[in-house]
């Protein structure tokens, strides 16, 4: 077990490297420049910039200097925002992110795992149609029309809610939560009931029922394990996207999430800002996926490492 | 609850939804003449969307109006801009004096001038944060906006100066008058030249001057940019070149002072809520970054008296559609401009909220004056007339429809002239009398080569809805058919300023600084940003002499005079100043749809009284 962990850990630092390294020659390939606006700046000021920045350094001492600094984790300032270092950003930003993103998918699987558990129990009844149509529905709507349209209903018509902004965990955090739990809850549910209905037909559900054991010990002791595989594999990846940031949500209801701190670096070519969010995320990818396949270890017996 | 019905009560919100969606935009409350909530919120406190996540803060490092709009809270500048007009008043300067020609302006700071941490703001560190912007280790991208000052841009950009060894005497400017001393006049007599030798050795052989080729090479310094502080209470800035609106180009952020003790301790990191130490009605209290920058009154400005807010929180949120769900809710006071979306513009401008004057924004189409048939002035106004520009305007919702190049009402004392009104029976007129008519002498569009025009423009759909605009006009007022051609915006540019188009190419300006002269000087030479091919000596005497005329009437009337002799040779085809598009609520006083979207804050405050409330704000 701890040799597999161990393995994985160091198989990780290649891959961080690759993704961090074919960033940043995309970034260089993608036309434009961190100063590069929409007046054309006179050639003195932008023989300025790049001497300041190190940009007139050639490509390898730029792409060591870049190694060196994904190393210490530390990538200095950002361009854009010369005051600011990419690790006070990423500091600032990923609690908002997490929170979010947190809720969202606990709110999603709460939710999820209890409506696709009941439409398996009663396969082909009217509750099982319902669910799964609504789960259709869920997956359907995309959170760019499903957040406005919330919006537009509590915030605007019925006052209930406010439309925008973040404010710490409070009334603020409702709107986006559910905005961008629905495609989750959705995935779940559906995912939840085709594991569910597997297990159900399996030789140790079966076996169980012929010991007399009550259908709840059946269903919560015995089936929700097996059943629950199919998210719990699910969960690694999607836990790791929530958590750090969801660009359309962040947007549309003006939140400081790392999301729109990505595509903003995007889009205005800021470096050390775009390696820095990508070397989190690949980090952070890698991790949650380590920890499915841990937990996987204890969850299903017929696993081992 | 059973779970069917539960399910069905999931879905009923939805339905709402998708009902809302679609009928939600076109209910109008006429109720109200106000878009949404219109309750003041409590106290002094102004809540503002401001744009993007800002830069930063620092005065001589930011460009753009996301930080400007802030900035102007924090750091005042020499000048203020008027809430109304944009010109510059007062600010830490009380008044200003300019000598004869516009080449030299003295400002006066007023007495007792403090920093927000109780330390005075001298003539000196005004000078030292205009050389620090001009540093070229600090590559700040604004710095152009300086070089008007004598040896800014050679600073800037590395130059040098060459001085005989032998004497130490410096090389002068081919023109410079008889050499002089010492003192500021000797260094603005000097000669700069590049930094490479190469350079240097070609500019040298050039100007007749290889004499000087083995002189000793000093880099241009700091202190040879002439800006002078005679005293603690005078700044004095020497131009290359008359320069009569250079009092409106110091109310821009670069030219604000920034704080010298505060910036030499903390470097980068000097603008941290705490360290920061301002100059304006408002000192920075928190700085959430993609959330919020919020500032609090400055006990120590010079004009406390003034101020009525307590509090400004400038939001940074960039959808506009999430701009206008805080708007309506009541969540936000006013928005910066540009934020109405294109599909809310019909509904919102019916409220008095929608802030709508024109801009130092000029939509324009370009004629190829060097290529037959716009070589001849005819064809170009008869083209001119037949374009009805108020349909055209109505149609952009966002514009104003203009006759002139300058914008039409935003100078203060420049009368525009009378453009050519739209009038399809004098172009077709024209076209008889260019010689495209028929036996009868009337016109005849067959006779017109309409091959030889096209109307060029870089893509972009709303560029092209306006070329379809004008092509229909010319289609049912003259009877003839241009085509349209598109191209990627660089090329485009390149095409225009090679005059490489057939007929007409779209072109826009957005004024550099608040003076006609910005939309005039486009013509003053051949090549660059001109894109006509015309130009001409008696335009650009008069151009020339109005920036030497030191009183503003007598500048105002030559510079009309210009206008006047450029649009009689048309080499351009004028179509609609941008409009503003922003909203505010009824009780926020004292700001106002001015052509460039800033707002100096301390005139602004709320009104709580709804008797009070300005209804009509321009």
């Amino acid at each position: 077990m701890w040799r597999f962990v161990l393995r994985r850990l160091l198989v990780s630092v290649p891959t961080v490297l690759v993704v961090v390294s074919l960033t940043w020659g995309l970034v260089r390939l993608a036309p434009g420049n961190f100063y590069s606006g929409e007046k054309k700046l006179p050639a003195a000021i932008e023989r300025n910039i790049r001497e300041k920045y190190g940009l007139d350094r050639p490509w390898y001492v730029q792409y060591g200097r870049m190694l060196a600094q994904t190393a210490r984790g530390d990538f200095g300032a950002s361009l854009k925002y010369p005051g600011t270092t990419v690790n006070e950003i990423l500091r600032a930003a990923l609690p908002v992110s997490a929170t979010i993103g947190l809720c969202a998918y606990l709110l999603a699987l709460v939710v999820g795992v209890t409506l696709g558990t009941l439409a398996a129990l009663r396969q082909n009844s009217r509750t099982d149609y319902l669910t799964m149509a609504a789960a259709m529905i869920g997956l359907s709507i995309p959170n760019f029309v499903l957040g406005p349209s919330l919006v537009l209903v509590f915030a605007l018509t019925w006052h209930w809610l406010p439309p925008a902004r973040w404010a710490g965990v409070d009334r603020h955090l409702i709107l986006p939560v559910l905005t961008l739990s629905a495609v989750y809850m959705a995935y779940i549910a559906r995912l939840t009931r085709s594991g569910m209905l597997e297990v159900l037909r399996s030789n140790y559900i079966r076996t169980a029922r012929a010991k007399g054991l009550s259908e709840r010990a059946i269903v919560i002791r015995h089936a929700l394990r097996g059943g629950l595989l199919p998210v719990l594999s699910f969960s690694g990846p999607a836990l790791a996207f929530l958590i750090t940031g969801t660009v359309v949500v962040e947007r549309v209801f003006a939140l400081p999430g790392l999301g729109n701190y990505f595509i903003n670096a995007n889009l205005n070519r800021d470096e050390p800002l775009i390696l820095g969010i990508v070397a989190f995320i690949s980090v952070v990818v890698l991790a949650f996926n380590l920890l499915v396949d841990v937990i996987y270890a204890y969850v299903d017996p017929r696993i081992r490492y | 609850m059973s779970l069917p019905s539960r399910v069905a009560h999931a879905v009923a919100p939805l339905a709402i939804v998708l009902s809302m969606a679609v009928g939600g935009c076109t209910r109008s409350s006429t109720a109200s003449p106000y878009f949404g909530n219109a309750t003041p919120p409590d106290g002094q406190h102004l809540r503002y969307i401001s744009g993007a996540e800002p830069e930063t803060l620092d005065p001589q490092l930011t460009t753009g109006q996301p930080e400007a709009r802030i900035i102007l809270a924090l750091f005042d500048g020499l000048v203020e801009f008027d809430p109304r007009t944009a010109q510059p008043i007062p600010g830490l300067a009380s008044r200003w004096d300019v000598n004869e020609d516009n080449t030299v302006f003295t400002f006066h700071l007023r007495e007792g001038l403090q920093w927000s941490d109780g330390t005075p703001l001298t003539a000196d560190e005004v000078a030292w944060s205009i050389r620090r912007g001009l540093t070229p280790a600090l590559a700040a991208r604004a710095a152009y906006l300086a070089y008007d000052i004598v040896h800014a841009q050679d600073f800037n950009e590395g130059r040098v100066f060459l001085q005989d060894p032998s004497t130490g005497a410096y090389l002068l400017q081919p023109d410079a008058a008889d050499a002089v001393a010492d003192g500021p006049d000797a260094i603005a007599q000097r000669l700069s030249l590049p930094s490479d030798a190469a350079a240097r050795t070609t500019a040298l052989a050039t100007l007749g001057l290889s004499r000087a080729q083995h002189w000793r090479a000093v880099p241009v310094t700091a202190a040879d940019v002439g800006i002078e502080t005679p005293d603690a209470r005078t700044v004095r800035f020497r131009l290359r070149a008359p320069t009569p609106y250079f009092p409106g180009l110091v109310g821009h952020q670069f030219f604000r002072p920034a704080p010298r003790r505060v910036i030499e301790r903390y470097g980068d990191a000097w603008l941290q809520p705490g360290r920061a130490v301002t100059s304006g009605a408002f000192v920075l209290s928190a700085w959430r970054p993609y959330d919020a920058v919020v500032v609090t009154r400055n006990p120590r400005y010079w004009d406390a008296a003034t101020v009525r807010l307590d509090t400004i929180t400038f939001f940074a949120v960039e959808d506009q559609t999430t701009m206008m769900n805080l708007y309506k809710a009541g969540d936000v006071d006013a928005t910066f401009n540009h934020t109405v979306p294109a599909s809310w513009i019909s509904h919102v401008r019916q409220f008095r909220d929608y802030q709508d004057a024109p801009e130092a924004a000029m939509e324009y189409l370009a004629f190829n004056t060097k290529r037959a048939p716009t070589d001849d002035v005819r064809v170009r106004r008869a083209l001119n007339l037949a374009v009805d520009k108020d349909a055209l305007a109505r149609r952009r919702r966002v514009a104003k429809a203009s006759t002139t190049m300058v914008p039409d009402g935003i100078f203060p004392g420049y009368a525009v002239p009378a453009g050519a009104r739209f009038n399809p029976e004098a172009a077709r007129r024209l076209l008889a009398d260019a010689g495209y008519r028929d036996a009868n002498g009337a016109f005849s569009p067959a006779a017109f080569p309409a091959a030889d025009v096209e109307l060029t423009y870089n893509t972009t759909e709303s560029n092209k809805a306006t070329a379809e605009f004008v092509q229909a006009q010319w289609k049912a007022n003259l009877g003839i058919t241009v085509a349209l051609r598109n191209m990627e915006f660089k090329t485009f540019l390149q095409t225009r300023a090679a005059l490489d188009y057939k007929g007409l190419a779209r072109a826009g300006w957005v004024g550099d600084f608040m003076d006609p002269f910005t939309f005039l000087s486009l013509f003053a030479l051949d090549g660059g940003d001109n894109g006509t091919g015309w130009t001409s000596s008696a335009f650009t005497d008069l151009l020339a002499r109005a920036n030497r005329d030191p009183n503003p009437e007598r500048r105002n009337a030559l510079l009309a005079d210009a206008e006047r002799l450029m649009l009689d040779a048309q080499p351009v085809l004028p179509l609609y100043a941008s409009g503003t598009n922003w909203v505010k609520k009824p009780y926020v006083s004292g700001m106002y749809a001015n052509p460039v979207t800033l707002h100096p804050w301390k005139f602004v405050w709320i009104e709580h009284d709804p008797a009070k409330w300005d209804t009509v704000t321009h």
